[in-house]
């Protein structure tokens, strides 16, 4: 038992010592006597006043005592005849508190089954989901290596399309170059004939001429 | 759920050994003898002293006769408040029996309720409890009781049927299990000093994070000055029932057990004895 219940157990037990206890007997047993004494002051009054009533009859101590002990133990019996019905009001109740305890277990019973099973039910889905994830881990595994291997060829593939593209830009570029000098040439060429129509139209030296067109000639060769 | 049986017992058949003594200004035809009873800790005076009233009546004039009331020392006992209370409060360090005065006369109206019959004590009582349930269970398992369900609540108070007042109020103890408890626990604190009557707010039986609130942990709360912390000097008891709780007794297995059949925790602060 714990201890602050023990410790409260205790304290109510000395509690009662200190103040029930002590008092219950003499208290208890002035209450039974007032109550006999009145019994018996109420019983003196009636035949008090009956005997006033009647003034010629004269009872006797012996039917007087009768007559008290009659009237103490009708008294009695009614106290006993209301102790018997609390006492059955009682058993009523333990009774009724029983079937109540009874439903009351009755309906854990039902609950702790429905619990156990659903318990059950919970534990196989649980297998199955923890199948379910051995699988997908496995799965997952798997998906991850093809995709380390597919990282690898995109690599690869990425690798070899930068080199193609970088052969091409150089071709290109040498293509474009070649371009850009036989532009030149045909420029310089142009410039020659323009040159060249020029001194035809007036007088000139005929050996630069000569020469520049010769040069113009060699370079559109090379290229 | 309530399942100490025997702590619950222990409980309702609590008992203060009391004198009734008449006021020496009352004006009687004869000479007033005392009247002894145990009273129950879980009742309330008026619903408890119609002897006392009775047996006093006799050596009285009529004409002399108001509302009876009752003191002790000067104090005025408040009839609405469970006996247990009043003497923890007032006369707990008193030698016993509990002597207690008895006026017919110049009722303390700024004191004292009047009582004028039975079914203001039953109205009083099941106001206390829907109250509590209102705290407890939003007063739903209050709402659900039908009137002759109430009325089993206030009869077993009245003629002192453990059984028969259980039967009914162990529906007002019952939670689901999710809940781990009532929704608030229903608890006034008493005081002997102040101009409050007591205090009373809401407070849960466990914490955000679901740990279980102890007494400490309400006192802490409500009245700090209750927890003695270590090493210092203990000044005020913490008092339910006449008894001293320790500090970890969990709130929730407290108002389950330990409440009044209003199911209130009724709980009360007082000096230190100093014997």
């Amino acid at each position: 038992m714990t201890s602050w219940k023990s410790h409260l157990r205790s304290q109510l037990s000395r509690r009662d010592r200190t103040e029930k206890l002590p008092f219950t007997g003499v208290f208890t047993r002035l209450s039974e006597t007032q109550e006999r004494f009145e019994l018996r002051c109420q019983i003196w009054e009636e035949m008090h006043s009956k005997s006033l009533e009647n003034a010629e009859v004269d009872d006797g101590r012996q039917t007087k005592l009768l007559h008290l002990q009659l009237r103490e133990s009708e008294h009695l019996a009614e106290k006993l005849s209301q102790t018997v019905s609390d006492l059955t009001a009682v058993l009523y109740l333990k009774e009724a508190e029983i079937q109540y305890w009874q439903s009351r277990v009755s309906h854990f019973h039902k609950e702790a089954l429905r619990l156990a099973k659903g318990s059950n039910r919970m534990k196989s889905v649980l297998s199955e989901y923890e199948f379910t994830v051995e699988c997908q881990g496995k799965e997952l595994v798997s998906l991850q290596k093809e995709k380390e291997r597919l990282k690898e060829t995109l690599a690869q593939v990425q690798r070899e399309n930068d080199q193609l593209l970088q052969c091409w830009m150089d071709r290109r570029r040498e293509e474009a170059y070649r371009v850009n000098e036989y532009n030149n040439t045909q420029e310089r060429w142009h410039r020659v004939l323009r040159h060249m129509k020029k001194h035809k139209e007036k007088p000139g030296t005929p050996e630069i001429m000569q020469t520049e067109a010769t040069e113009t000639q060699a370079q559109s060769k090379t290229q | 759920m309530a399942d100490d049986k025997d702590v619950l017992r222990d409980v309702w058949y609590g008992r203060i050994p009391a004198c009734f003594t008449l006021h020496q200004d009352q004006v009687t035809e004869r000479e007033a003898e005392p009247y002894y009873l145990l009273l129950p800790r879980v009742s309330y005076l008026t619903l408890v002293t119609d002897k006392v009233k009775k047996h006093f009546l006799k050596v009285m004039r009529a004409e002399d006769v108001e509302e009876m009331w009752l003191e002790y020392e000067g104090t005025p006992l408040k009839w609405h408040y469970p006996i247990g209370v009043l003497f923890d409060l007032h006369a707990s360090s008193s030698i016993l029996p509990w002597n207690i005065t008895v006026h017919f006369k110049d009722f303390p109206e700024r004191d004292l309720l009047h009582c004028s019959s039975n079914s203001v004590i039953e109205a009083h009582f099941m106001s206390g409890i829907k109250e509590a349930d209102a705290l407890k269970h939003k007063s739903q398992v209050v709402n659900d009781m039908q009137k002759k369900d109430h009325k089993q609540l206030w009869m077993g108070l009245q003629n002192d049927k453990f059984d028969q007042f259980w039967a009914m109020n162990r529906k007002l103890m019952e939670y689901s299990t999710e809940d781990g408890g009532f929704r608030y626990i229903p608890f006034r604190i008493y005081q002997t000093t102040g101009e409050r009557p007591f205090i009373q707010k809401l407070f849960r039986p466990l914490s955000a994070d679901g740990a279980v609130h102890t007494l400490g942990d309400l006192l802490r709360e409500m009245y700090p000055a209750a927890v003695t912390h270590e090493g210092a000097e203990k000044r005020l008891q913490v008092v339910i029932h006449g008894i001293e709780p320790l500090l970890e007794t969990p709130l929730q297995w407290l108002s389950e057990h330990l409440s009044h059949p209003d199911n209130f925790l009724h709980i009360c602060i007082i000096p230190v004895p100093s014997d």
